[in-house]
């Protein structure tokens, strides 16, 4: 027979402690477990609004996809360039497909010529603003794209059926007519190259996002100067139709490409996913931090109630029970924490979504202003991720609560020295640590590199109380026995290191985080700095075009440029022509950018006007050579030595290219290629041209010369003022203006974290204060002076912030490195080189040592009154 | 050696005691009894300056405490007192040879003997290097009562040694504190409820809320 059988079965009093013991713990430090709840919301917000922007934005951007694309199963483009009009009659006979569609899509800026009305509430936009054109032809389109059929304002004079056909018309959707405060029969004026071509507006489109106008197709072709060319042919398949068998069936020539609607999505969703998570990490290391904000929290209450806990113990209560108990106020934190932070990011979310559109900077959904997507199933895997974090701050409290000895604690031996800890964990992790770092990115995201660094933080925190025993352990002892109060604060280091360890927990975390970051951004600043330095040789640039996309339309010629290189003051124009080419349907078309490329040691030379991160190989007889960026290495494999099939011409075979060497590229993550201008204008027939790059006679002045080139395009019949100039010196002060409003959230988190951390140290030191307010009574009683009591606290507070300062600085450089090798790397597929600003990190490690020993002096103030001294009577 | 004079102390209005004096001889052991809440305990801190009287004087040898500021009082108490509690008191964190060696250290004259010869005195010998988490509450009295004495004050003043004790345990206690305090030559005062232990003093006095009168 079992021993307990036939006793009566107990139900857990965990619950019942709970809205007794514990409730009265958390309602009396009421302002403490605000605090924590009060990091857990900041987590739990920060992670829960990057990730409905994101969401939001790819379901606003798949919308603007499908309202553009419509019903179609598949669209033909070009890999490069624009595709043959040719192709359009071959396409809409194959007894497969039920419409074939032809489009022309580009990007310009518009601005009002006359408008009859002026509206106080829709001001008339005269300075030039973006717009997306889509030429289209009406009666084929209707069934396929019902969003894009303008409706025509039949009641204004002028304007009737026929106006849909008429090439010098348009209509536009509500946000275009707002944004220029337009309506149906004003006249507006479109940029073509370096032309303002004018348009009547004749009616409305029902499609949303950003400004978008639609006009006829031959119209549109006209317009830009883009006759029997298009930009895409979009196909609705019969029905049972598949579209292999008419791509099979329909045999494209070289050069030109099928893909999808759902493609599109998911490309750009490809791309902006390593951004978008990176986005979520950084705002999860709030919650990180957050977690240790509760542990400190939860350490300090049970510090307190040590002895209230051994009470419980004697009455009864199991130390299991005692780990539940704990657990459950964790939990009960983390889900106040979630369910707050949960609201205040759904208010973050819809606030940036109006302030800051959908990239939140990183320009990966242009033209998108998204609607809040709210989840309930995201809602609630992010308040899981509260709670988590909640109850993994709150685990080593509750073990102690846990293996706490009720006895020896009411003796007043609860603070005894622990016993053998599990030293292996620590160093385990960090080896760990290291060697995830050589693992792959998965998806595109340096998962492993992510855990790397949550190996080497928590592998670097566990180390720290077999570091400090084995520092402490060399000590030597015989000075110690002079100075009392060194060997006070020696021994109690040596002998109770888990309680450094909470004290130093913080510290290190916030820290290694905050280097981690500043060295990340440094590196990276620094990095971009260099980067520009070569890639902006010039003295002058110029260009047409706002905006890549519209550089098929938007380019000049070598007319022009020849004019310009005559001008007093220019000593050599070069142009670059820039252009798309999709070489894999999964993958966005990466930047083929044309320009002079010479050999030896001139100022073309690839090693001098190029970042090269190696130097070129040479060059390979009867193949074209070509310099990638290290994308291309990375989502190509197109390593130096390597060859890559270049589709340059629908309808012609891809041209063999050799790559020469591998170029740094802060501009184009999806990858870039740079050919010889000769070259390119030999295989493609193209010299067009989109950037000019002047370099000057030292006695040229630039602002003369930029009045001297406008009126050469005057000259030539063209408008100088839709050239846009920029001097290198402005190009590198908006590059790095970008930059550091981009990376200016790292620096807020920063704050967040040390000030976090230090709310740790406080929390931790008050713990250690109010459990030693018996030995500091007892050294009062010994003849222990105030000052040296004060002493030995605020000496204990600067060597355990000292050492987690250089721990969380050694750990941050670790982070660091995997951030910059690994991490940056994997996600964006460039490099870095690592730069330490070592007067920022010292002044970091400095500030954090100082607030540190305060904070431990203000804690140790309370230890020491004559209450403390009066400590010694409370019975154990 | 002891000297208090008419020394009173009252919270607010609420005396505790008033007109107390008392001469302790070096050497002497006195006993104090009385009802709980008479105010023993704050009686032994106002002699040790750890509580401010609200009147009169204690002097120890020709040193008026209570007019001395507070650093002033941790020094003396450095020099020439040693305390014995209840609940004795020991940094769980420092071996026992530390905690008996704490007051030589404060002092600036550390002595490893000389807390050997403290510990065999009290019946320690050989458990120097032992945490205190590993010795019974009678072993850990006479680490307080080592510790009391290892700097050779002139006045011990104890509270209640034997309180946690079981009598026989008390009873070697009582042993250890009378026979270390006469090698000394020091004065103590023992606050007990304790009739055995009051019993061990050359002077047994109650202490009421108007002062000190000889036990029957």
């Amino acid at each position: 027979m079992r021993p307990d059988a036939g006793a009566p079965r107990l139900s857990s009093p965990v619950g019942r402690l709970l809205r007794t013991f514990s409730w009265q713990e958390l309602r009396h430090h009421g302002l403490r477990h605000s605090t924590a709840v009060l990091a857990v919301l900041l987590g739990v917000a920060l992670a829960f609004a990057v990730h409905l922007i994101n969401a939001s934005a790819l379901s606003e951007f798949s919308a603007a996809v499908r309202s553009v694309n419509g019903q179609a199963d598949l669209s033909l483009r070009a890999a490069r360039g624009l595709l043959d009009e040719t192709l359009y009659p071959q396409v809409a006979q194959r007894p497969e497909v039920a419409i074939a569609n032809p489009v022309i899509e580009l990007q310009t800026q518009a601005r009002v010529v006359h408008t009859s009305t002026v509206s106080a509430s829709s001001p008339t936009q005269t300075a030039p603003m973006s717009l997306r054109v889509l030429g289209l032809d009406p009666l084929v389109a209707s069934p396929l794209t019902p969003l894009l059929v303008p409706r025509l304002a039949t009641e204004v004079p002028g304007i009737d059926r026929l106006s849909l056909f008429a090439p010098e018309s348009i209509s536009l959707n509500a946000a275009a007519q707002r944004q220029l405060g337009v309506q149906a029969g004003d006249t507006i004026a479109l940029q073509a190259g370096l032309r303002w071509v004018t348009l009547r507006v004749v009616g409305t489109v029902s499609a949303g996002g950003g400004p978008t106008g639609v006009m006829d197709l031959a119209g549109a072709q006209d317009t830009f100067g883009l006759h029997g060319q298009l930009s895409r042919l979009d196909v609705q398949l019969q029905g049972g139709a598949q579209p292999d068998a008419l791509l099979r069936a329909l045999a494209l020539p070289p050069g030109v490409i099928a893909d999808s609607a759902d493609a599109a999505t998911q490309r750009v969703s490809n791309v902006s996913r390593a951004y978008r998570v990176n986005l979520t990490v950084l705002a999860l290391v709030a919650l990180f931090t957050g977690a240790f904000l509760v542990f400190s929290i939860l350490a300090l209450s049970v510090a307190k109630r040590q002895q209230q806990f051994a009470l419980l113990g004697v009455l009864g209560l199991s130390g299991r029970e005692r780990l539940q108990l704990v657990l459950w106020e964790s939990a009960a934190i983390g889900l106040l924490g979630s369910v707050l932070g949960l609201a205040v990011g759904t208010g973050l979310a819809a606030t940036a979504l109006k302030l800051l559109a959908g990239d939140l900077g990183g320009g990966y959904f242009p033209g998108i202003a998204p609607s809040l997507q709210w989840s309930p199933w995201a809602a609630l895997l992010y308040g899981a991720l509260g709670v988590i974090a909640a109850i993994v701050g709150g685990l080593l409290p509750a073990r102690a609560a846990q293996q706490l000895a009720p006895a020896q604690a009411l003796k007043g031996l609860g603070d005894a020295p622990s016993g053998r800890t599990q030293q292996w964990f620590g160093p385990l992790l960090l080896v760990v640590g290291v060697g995830l770092t050589q693992l792959p990115a998965v998806g595109g995201v340096p998962l492993f590199a992510y855990l790397a660094v949550m190996a080497l933080l928590v592998g670097g925190i566990a180390c720290v109380p077999g570091a400090v025993g084995a520092v402490l352990s060399l000590w030597p002892r015989a000075p110690l026995a002079r100075h009392a109060a060194l060997m006070l604060s020696v021994e109690r280091a040596r002998r109770m290191r888990h309680t450094a360890t909470v004290a130093m927990a913080g510290v290190v975390a916030s820290l290694s985080l905050s280097v981690a970051l500043t060295v990340m951004v440094s590196s990276f600043r620094g990095s971009v700095t260099q980067w520009l330095d070569v890639v902006l040789p010039a003295d002058l640039y110029a260009r047409t075009a706002k905006s890549s996309s519209g550089a098929e339309a938007m380019h000049l010629d070598h007319r022009f440029l020849n004019a310009i290189a005559a001008l007093p003051g220019v000593q050599r124009a070069t142009g670059i022509r820039v252009s798309s080419l999709s070489l894999r349907p999964d993958q966005p078309a990466v930047a083929l950018l044309a320009r002079p490329i010479g050999e030896g040691t001139g100022d073309d030379a690839p090693g001098r006007s190029l970042p090269l991160v190696s130097d070129a190989i040479p060059a390979r007889p009867g193949l074209v050579s070509i310099y990638v960026s290290e994308a291309m290495v990375d989502l190509y494999d197109a390593r130096p030595g390597t060859t890559l099939q270049l589709p340059l011409q629908a309808g012609q075979p891809p041209v063999t290219a050799w790559v020469r060497a591998v170029w740094r590229d802060y501009a184009r993550q999806q990858g870039a290629i740079v050919i010889g201008e000769a070259d390119y204008q030999r295989l493609t027939g193209d010299t067009g041209l989109n950037d000019l790059a002047l370099h000057l006679a030292p006695e040229a002045r630039t602002a003369d010369l930029q009045a001297a080139i406008r009126a050469t395009a005057a000259a030539q019949g063209l408008d100088g003022a839709l050239l846009e100039f920029a001097e290198p010196r402005e190009i590198r002060q908006t590059t790095l203006r970008i930059f550091d409003r981009s990376f200016a959230v790292t620096y807020w988190l920063q704050a967040v974290a040390i000030g976090i951390g230090l709310f740790g140290v406080a929390a931790s030191f008050s713990a250690q204060v109010l459990a030693r307010r018996k030995e500091f009574g007892l050294l009062g009683h010994l003849g222990f002076t105030r000052r040296q009591i004060l002493g030995i606290v605020a000496g204990e507070g600067a060597a355990l912030t000292s050492v987690g300062a250089l721990l969380g600085l050694a750990l941050g450089i670790a982070v660091s490195m995997v951030l910059v090798h690994v991490v940056n790397p994997q996600s964006f597929h460039w490099t870095m080189d690592l730069l330490l600003p070592w007067p920022r990190l010292a002044a970091l490690c400095a500030s954090v040592v100082l607030a540190g020993t305060l904070t431990a002096l203000l804690a140790g103030r309370a230890a020491v009154g004559r209450d403390a001294v009066l400590a010694v009577k409370e019975d154990w | 050696m002891l000297h208090v004079h008419q020394l009173s102390k009252r919270y607010d209005t609420e005396p505790v005691f008033s007109h107390v004096d008392l001469t302790v001889a070096p050497g002497e052991f006195v006993a104090i009894v009385g009802e709980s809440g008479v105010g023993k305990s704050t009686f032994l801190n106002c002699l040790a300056g750890l509580d401010s009287p609200s009147g009169g004087t204690v002097r120890v040898h020709d040193t008026d405490i209570t007019a001395l500021d507070e650093t002033a009082q941790a020094l003396f108490r450095r020099q020439h007192l040693g305390f014995v509690f209840q609940a004795f008191h020991v940094l769980p964190h420092l071996s026992v040879a530390q905690n008996v060696a704490l007051p030589l250290m404060l002092l600036g004259t550390p002595d490893a003997q000389r807390v050997e010869a403290a510990l065999a005195a009290v019946g320690l010998s050989g458990l120097g290097e032992r945490l205190p988490q590993q010795l019974s509450g009678g072993q850990l009295q006479r680490v307080a009562i080592a510790r009391a004495l290892i700097h050779r004050p002139s006045l011990i003043l104890a509270d209640e040694p034997t309180g946690n004790l079981d009598p026989q345990t008390a009873d070697t206690i009582m042993d250890a504190l009378v026979a270390e305090t006469r090698a000394h030559g020091a004065a103590c005062v023992m606050v007990t409820h304790s009739a055995a232990a009051a019993s061990r003093a050359d002077r047994v006095l109650r202490l009421t809320r108007e002062g000190l009168h000889d036990a029957p």
